[in-house]
C-alpha cells in the first residue's frame, strides 16, 4: 500500500491564490510586464497541472517551491513558441527548462512583489481599477471572487482587467528592475491604495466568514510587503498597519450570527480578537518612533483608544474628539471626518448643541442622506427626542441601500418606539 | 478484500476555476483519499495524461485522442479495495469529481489465480 499521509498538511491557506501573486511578481520581474497575459496564462496552467497530479496524493514537499519552477518553465516554453522576443537576448544559456530547481530567496520575492504592486499602483489608473488590478495579479483573485468581494458585475470587472493591463503592458521593463524601486512620492500612493482595499473588505463584510473579510487579510499582507521591503516613511506604512490590525480585532463581534451590524455600543467585547490588538499595539509602537504623522496615525489611534476601552461606557471621547479635530486639520475635504467626531462629542456633551453643529455645517451635504440622517437621529435619541429620532431613522431607512443597513435603522426605529 | 477499479470521467473546464477554487478542490479530493487510506481502502491512484493516441484496425491506424473536451475522456483512475461492489460503489460515491460534473464508473478487478467460487 502506498504511503499517502501528510499530503493535506503540506498545503497552506490560500496557497495557490497567495502563490499565484508571488508567480506573477518574479515572473514579470524576470521577463518583462509586456509578457503579463502569458505569464498569467503560464500561472493557470500551472495550477491546472499541480491540481491534476496532487489530488492523487502526490503533493510535493516544497509545494510553492514547485509551482515557481513549473511556472518559469511553462513561461520560458510559451515565450520559445510565441517567437516574439529575442531569446538570445533575454533569456541566459544557463536558463533553460532543464534546469532542475528554480531556488528564489524570500527577499526576491518579497521585493519583486513590491515592484508589481507599483506598477498595479499608479495615477494613470483609477483608484477603483488599481484595487481590481491588485486583487487579480497579486492577490490571485479570480474574476467572480472580485465581483463578488466589491459588490460589481463580472463583466465590469472583465472589462476593468483588460484596460489595466493593456496600461501595465506600457510599463517600460526598467520599472521593476531598476536598484532602488521606490521614492517618497510613489509610497503615499501604494499606501492609499492598501487602505482602500482594506475599506473595501471592511465596508462590504456581510459574514464573519468568506470572502470578505479576505480583502482585509489581503491588504495587510501586501502592506507587511511594504512594511518588510520599504525603508522610507516606515512610520507611516507601520500606522497603516496598526490601523488595519486594530479595526480587524472587532470583527469577531462587529455582526449577529444573522448578519446584522452591531454598533460599538452593541458589541460583545470579549469576542474582539486579543491577537490583533497586540499585534496592532506592536505596530502602533513603532509608528510613533519618529516625528512622522499620518492619516493613518490619527485612525489607528482612535482604533486603539475604543480597543482599550474595557466597556462602551469607559471609552475617552475626549481624546477621540480631539484626534478628529487634528485629522479634520489634515484632511478639510473628508466631511465624514467632522460627523464622526461630532457623534464622538455626544457622547461626553450636550447632544442638542451637537445638533445644532450637524445642522450648522454646510459641508455635511457631501454625505450620503442615509448616513446624515441617522446621524442626526442618533442626536435627537440621546437628546430624548424619540419621535423626532424616529422619524430621522425613517428617513434615513428609505434612502439606505443596502438591507443590512435597513436592518440596522430598523432596530434604531424600534428602539424609539 | 476484492480489488476495484475507479475511473474517473471529467469534462471540468480548468480553465474556468480560480486559484482558490482549485486549492478547494484539490483538498476535497485528497481529504477523500486520506479517509479511505486510513479505513484501509485504498490501493493505488493516478492521473492520466490529456494527451495520448488511439490505435484501430488491422492496418492499425493511429489516431490522436482521447478527446479532453468529451465527456468520455479518462482523466484518471483508482483501485480501491472493498468486500463488494455495494461498499465499492458506496466509497465512490463520496469520489470529489462528482461535485464538478463527473462521472465514475466502478469495476470489479477479477483475480485470475483465484479458484472460480
Amino acid at each position: 500500500m502506498q504511503q499517502k499521509d501528510n499530503q493535506l498538511e503540506k498545503l497552506t491557506a490560500h496557497l495557490f491564490r497567495e502563490n499565484a501573486g508571488k508567480m506573477a511578481a518574479v515572473l514579470s520581474r524576470r521577463f518583462g510586464l509586456e509578457q503579463l497575459d502569458t505569464i498569467l496564462d503560464c500561472i493557470q496552467d500551472t495550477f491546472e497541472a499541480a491540481l491534476t497530479r496532487w489530488r492523487y496524493g502526490n503533493v510535493p514537499d516544497n509545494p510553492a517551491a514547485w509551482l515557481m519552477t513549473v511556472s518559469r518553465n511553462k513561461l520560458i516554453n510559451a515565450l520559445k513558441r510565441n517567437a516574439r522576443m529575442n531569446l538570445e537576448e533575454t533569456i541566459t544559456t544557463q536558463e533553460t527548462t532543464t534546469q532542475p530547481d528554480f531556488v528564489i530567496d524570500e527577499q526576491h520575492i518579497l521585493d519583486s512583489q513590491l515592484r508589481l504592486l507599483l506598477a498595479c499602483c499608479q495615477p494613470v489608473i483609477s483608484e477603483k481599477n488599481q484595487i481590481i488590478l491588485t486583487l487579480h495579479i497579486l492577490c490571485g483573485f479570480g474574476l467572480p471572487e472580485i465581483a463578488n468581494a466589491l459588490r460589481m458585475q463580472q463583466e465590469t470587472v472583465k472589462k476593468s482587467l483588460t484596460r489595466s493591463k493593456a496600461l501595465l503592458r506600457q510599463q517600460p521593463l526598467q520599472q521593476l528592475t531598476q536598484a532602488s524601486p521606490i521614492d517618497g512620492d510613489r509610497l503615499p500612493l501604494v499606501l492609499t491604495i492598501l487602505y482602500l482595499l482594506f475599506n473595501e473588505g471592511y465596508k462590504t463584510t456581510r459574514k464573519a466568514k468568506g470572502i470578505d473579510p479576505d480583502l482585509c487579510y489581503e491588504a495587510i499582507r501586501l502592506t507587511r510587503i511594504v512594511f518588510d521591503t520599504v525603508t522610507i516613511n516606515r512610520e507611516q506604512t507601520a500606522a497603516l498597519l496598526a490601523l488595519q490590525f486594530l479595526t480587524l480585532s472587532r470583527f469577531p463581534a462587529r455582526l449577529t450570527d444573522a448578519g446584522e451590524w452591531l454598533s460599538l455600543e452593541e458589541q460583545n467585547r470579549d469576542l474582539w480578537d486579543q491577537r490583533m490588538i497586540t499585534e496592532g499595539f506592536f505596530y502602533l509602537r513603532k509608528a510613533t518612533q519618529g516625528k512622522q504623522i499620518s492619516r493613518y496615525h490619527f485612525e489607528a489611534l482612535i482604533s486603539s483608544i475604543h480597543c482599550c476601552a474595557k466597556m462602551f461606557g469607559d471609552t475617552d471621547w475626549p481624546s477621540i474628539v480631539m484626534l478628529y479635530r487634528q485629522l479634520e486639520q489634515l484632511h478639510p475635504e473628508d466631511a465624514s471626518l467632522t460627523l464622526n467626531r461630532i457623534i464622538a462629542g455626544s457622547y461626553y456633551s450636550d447632544p442638542l448643541d451637537c445638533l445644532h453643529e450637524l445642522n450648522g455645517t454646510a459641508s455635511l451635504h457631501q454625505i450620503p442622506g442615509f448616513l446624515l440622517e441617522a446621524a442626526r437621529g442618533h442626536l435627537l435619541q440621546r437628546a430624548g427626542l424619540y419621535a423626532d429620532a424616529a422619524n430621522a431613522y425613517l428617513l434615513a431607512k428609505s434612502l439606505a441601500q443596502s438591507p443590512v443597513d435597513q436592518c440596522f435603522l430598523e432596530k434604531k426605529i424600534k428602539a424609539c418606539g | 478484500m476484492k480489488e476495484f477499479l475507479l475511473l474517473l470521467r471529467e469534462s471540468t473546464d480548468l480553465t474556468q476555476m480560480t486559484p482558490e477554487e482549485m486549492q478547494a478542490d484539490m483538498q476535497a479530493h485528497l481529504q477523500w483519499m486520506e479517509e479511505l487510506v486510513q479505513k484501509g481502502h485504498f490501493k493505488a491512484g493516478n492521473p492520466l495524461d490529456t494527451e495520448g493516441r488511439h490505435i484501430r484496425g488491422t492496418n492499425r491506424l493511429v489516431t490522436d485522442g482521447p478527446y479532453v473536451e468529451s465527456k468520455e475522456c479518462i482523466s484518471g483512475f483508482y483501485f480501491l479495495l472493498a468486500s463488494s461492489l455495494e461498499e465499492a460503489t458506496t466509497i465512490a460515491s463520496g469520489c470529489p469529481a462528482l461535485n464538478n460534473g463527473g462521472m465514475v464508473e466502478i469495476r470489479e478487478v477479477i483475480e485470475t489465480h483465484a479458484a472460480e467460487g
